[in-house]
């Protein structure tokens, strides 16, 4: 058995050059078996063939192939980017009423500039003395040292989010079996369950989103075009009954750089089409933006309507619980929950009969 | 030439008229640059200056200026005291084109005896009153790079300090830049690899309702399976019922042509599933026929030889094979098998795994699914040393193919996002595709065991666009780039895999296969003892 591992071992990795070719070695022997001639001869007719198996001559393009010869990346031959809702109608109505509902509704911007060691405590007090609360909690930026592991395991998450709740983080695939692990610890107590991974692809290399080659131990294998974000759900939503919290569907869990929502800004901590995707699926208005560490080179922290952001970067301070609460009650339409004898407010954003008739549902099984 | 009170002067003028003198109308001009010294001169009492001073004087002292300020002023022409006049006289109006108030500054402070440690900050900033900052200008300033600099110290063993200063973006760049040793791999793997026939969809809509009303009318092409041969000829037909431009478009170009049925409703849009739409006939929303240019003859051998001979004349050749012109790659090889009790040991060891397990996610598919743990015991150390393993994952797998990877011995180094396009082109966005949000797109992770030497990165990027086919049918890129990673005659497995799943070079195991082929000799007798053996203890059934 030992000799035969040897021998073995010779054939993986292509590149150790000394050994002749295996077939060549001892002669083509599998394909004398009777019966399985015919068959062997039309499996390797079919694969002379194009292999999509349209007609003879028909060939898909092969991006990669074309990135290869052209530098040009397979992402840039997307007819979409620019507009992804192209040629469906209906969805655009949707985005376009959605986006005027949540604009009118927004707050206003809100920045809190704050060095990375007082984000905890601060957060802590608005818990604390003002009772503060959010429904959309996105934390990160597209950088990739940005410190997200201390902050989840110090920040009373549980507490900072409202149930029904929705978290946002920003992660790189090396970083992700952190989160992964933070997830199943006592720290979040399980209580949020991951259930989509969103991802933002960036155009080229010379995107301001480029995250470069990588400084870890373990090189990558590819040029990086991506970044991950995770969406984490707490408590009970239900995509058929609770359509004045959620809204499913809307969008994709795909996101390119260029897109209409990014149009305007070139470069950001956080491409505005994510904070989009969250906008349209949480129909609360209390969304909260926590870049723990100092994100730095080109991608300035810019400030969004409807949205506190909190960094030490943040481009305007101008935060304060209290008029934020004011903002919130004037801007929202609010509902009271019924939690163990005591009335709890949700600040929604309404919705129109129009969005209820465009929106995509759940089908209704009938028997 | 110019003493220390005429320098202040002419100085202090510059720095006062800066923005006037460059602007219109005076525009550097220097006649009209000496009328304003002259009124600047009278509106400011100076002692001991000549108040009868006239142009040629004024031309020498100007020169003497710019001589003892480091040429502070840039003009239109060379400014030269001895050849001036042969060398502007050609000029129609000479000019002055920049004053740099840096210099100026400078030259002022030295000459008022201000030389202890003062920093002369460069600034951007705009200082004319009528072009404050503004939102929009701020808006610009933060869209452009941001330039700052950095004062590095080096300390040497002698404690001597070495500063020098430096810009972050040069940092940047020096950081980005690209090794010698990725450039040439990306140069030599360019002529290795054959060129694939490629085709630019056109943009132009009249083109293709151009083409639509010419040639979807016709009887022949009622129905719409016909073949892109015969579309060709109904072209051809019509070849002047269509303009040059349109003509020529249509063979270098891939055009969609609207097919309108009597059910059609234009204001509904694109239909969803486009052609892979069940009721065609009946459905309301807009289709599609695919008018795709026919490639001269492309042959996967033929090219892949040309592109072989082509790399030869390269002379970077690490990680490369040297016998690889003259290695022919094997034929597909094949096992159809339960791979949850095929014996591991007999297929040897693999550069490189794909695998596409049909994941239990709860949903009923029209194939039988795989429990978690039985992937997760599957020995998959039996397979490699070293190398890399790719493996599909999609929703609640995702975390679980994470697991699986880390638990067999690999750290998860990518993720390669397959990007699903439509017959459109376009990214899926309708269709209550995920369970939250719509998915666009499927998780390919991919593992890489031990430090294999022998791998190619930053080849091809980590995200791959490609149309969707069958169910769950992946695109076969995935195979062209692996194979730039790990060479074209490394040995590759797939387990999992399904008819259309085998390749020329890779071996492929799974239980939607049929029969066997293999064809290397060993693998031939390993494999021929496994089932003599089965065969000896129970009924084989293949």
């Amino acid at each position: 058995m030992g000799q035969d591992r040897v021998i073995y071992n010779r054939f993986a990795g292509g590149n150790q050059n000394i050994y002749p070719e295996s077939g060549q070695l001892f002669g083509n022997v599998g394909g004398d078996r009777e019966g399985l001639v015919e068959e062997r001869k039309s499996r390797e007719r079919m694969h002379r063939e194009p292999p999509n198996g349209r007609g003879a001559i028909v060939m898909e393009n092969d991006y990669s192939n074309h990135y290869i010869h052209t530098g040009k990346t397979p992402i840039q031959h997307v007819r979409n980017v620019a507009n992804p809702m192209d040629g469906y109608p209906k969805l655009q109505k949707l985005h376009q009423l959605k986006r005027n509902q949540i604009e009118k509704h927004a707050t206003k911007s809100f920045g809190c500039r704050i060095p990375s060691e007082k984000i905890v405590p601060t957060l802590k007090t608005w818990i604390k003395d003002f009772g503060l609360e959010f429904d959309v909690i996105m934390i990160g930026a597209l950088v990739e040292n940005q410190f997200i592991q201390p902050l989840l395991y110090q920040l009373p998450l549980y507490r900072l989010c409202a149930k029904p709740g929705f978290l946002f983080i920003w992660a790189t695939t090396q970083k992700i079996q952190e989160l992964t692990k933070f997830l199943n610890s006592d720290a979040c107590n399980k209580k949020f369950r991951r259930s989509e991974e969103l991802v933002f692809v960036l155009v080229d290399e010379n995107s301001p989103y480029y995250p470069g080659e990588g400084t870890g131990r373990q090189q990558p294998l590819f040029t990086r075009q991506q970044w991950h974000c995770w969406m984490c759900i707490t408590g009970t939503v239900r995509r058929s009954t609770d359509n004045h919290l959620i809204h499913c569907n809307i969008d994709t869990d795909l996101q390119i750089e260029g897109s209409d929502a990014n149009a305007k800004i070139r470069n950001n901590a956080v491409p505005p089409s994510i904070y989009k995707v969250a906008e349209n699926f949480s129909n609360s208005n209390r969304r909260l933006h926590i870049i723990p560490s100092r994100i730095g080179y080109n991608l300035p922290v810019r400030l969004r309507p409807g949205w506190v952001i909190m960094s030490p970067d943040v481009l305007i301070n101008n935060f304060d619980p209290l008029t934020y609460e004011k903002e919130l009650y004037s801007k929202s339409l609010i509902k009271y929950k019924q939690l163990n004898n005591t009335q709890k407010p949700q600040f929604l954003v309404p919705q129109s009969n129009e969005i209820e008739d465009l929106r995509p549902k759940s089908p209704i099984n009938v028997k | 030439m110019i003493d220390t009170n005429s320098s202040k002067i002419i100085g202090y003028f510059f720095l006062e008229h800066n923005y006037d003198l460059l602007q219109e109308p005076i525009k550097g001009d220097l006649k009209l640059t000496f009328n304003t010294f002259l009124s600047y001169l009278s509106s400011n009492p100076f002692k001991s200056y000549d108040k009868e001073l006239s142009y040629l004087p004024f031309l020498e002292q100007l020169h003497g200026f710019y001589q003892v300020s480091g040429k502070a002023l840039e003009f239109n022409f060379v400014f030269d005291s001895e050849k001036q006049r042969e060398k502007y006289r050609g000029l129609k109006v000479p000019r002055i084109t920049w004053i740099n108030t840096q210099k100026i500054t400078i030259l002022l402070d030295r000459l008022e005896g201000k030389n202890d440690k003062i920093c002369y900050k460069v600034s951007n900033v705009v200082q004319s009153e009528k072009d404050r900052p503004n939102r929009e200008q701020l808006w610009a300033l933060l869209s452009q790079p941001f330039n700052t600099s950095a004062d590095i110290e080096l300390h040497s063993r002698s404690n001597a300090v070495t500063v020098f200063n430096t810009d972050f973006n040069t940092l940047d760049q020096i950081l980005k830049k690209k090794t010698a040793v990725s450039q040439l791999a990306k140069k030599k793997i360019a002529l290795k690899t054959s060129v694939k026939p490629f085709y630019d969809v056109c943009d132009n809509t009249s083109h293709s309702s151009t083409l639509a009303n010419l040639i979807l009318n016709k009887k022949e092409l009622r129905n719409s399976t016909s073949d892109s041969t015969q579309v060709y000829k109904v072209i051809q037909q019509n070849r002047n019922n269509m303009s040059q431009e349109v003509y020529r478009c249509s063979h270098q170009k891939i055009h969609f042509l609207p097919i309108f049925n009597q059910n059609t409703d234009l204001s509904l849009g694109d239909c969803s599933y486009l052609d892979t739409c069940h009721k065609m006939r009946a459905c309301r929303y807009l289709h599609y026929f695919t008018l795709q240019p026919c490639a001269a003859k492309y042959n996967y051998e033929d090219s892949l030889k040309e592109a072989s001979k082509k790399a030869l004349n390269h002379e970077y050749t690490i990680g490369q094979s040297f016998t690889d012109y003259q290695r022919k790659v094997l034929p597909p090889q094949w096992i159809k098998c339960d791979v949850r009790y095929l014996p591991f040991s007999i297929l040897g060891k693999f550069a490189v795994i794909i695998s596409d397990p049909a994941w239990d996610i709860h949903m009923s598919l029209p194939y039988g699914t795989c429990k978690d743990f039985e992937l997760l015991s599957l020995p998959m150390h039996e397979l490699q040393d070293e190398g890399i393993l790719l493996l599909w994952v999609t929703g609640r797998s995702i975390e679980v193919g994470r697991q699986a990877l880390q638990n067999w011995g690999y750290t998860v180094s990518d993720e390669l996002i397959w990007i699903k396009l439509n017959q459109l082109k376009r990214t899926i966005v309708t269709g209550r595709t995920g369970h939250w949000l719509n998915h666009s797109k499927e998780h390919l992770l991919v593992g890489i065991k031990g430090n294999p030497p022998w791998i190619n990165r930053f080849l091809d990027t980590d995200v791959v666009v490609s149309g969707t086919r069958e169910t769950s049918r992946k695109p076969d890129e995935i195979y062209d780039i692996v194979e730039r990673i790990i060479g074209l005659h490394a040995r590759k497995l797939e387990i999992f895999g399904r008819d259309h799943n085998i390749r020329p070079g890779w071996l492929t195991i799974g239980n939607q296969l049929s029969g066997y082929d293999l064809h290397e000799r060993e693998l031939v007798i390993k494999y021929e003892e496994y089932l003599n053996k089965r065969e000896g203890s129970k009924p084989l059934n293949r």
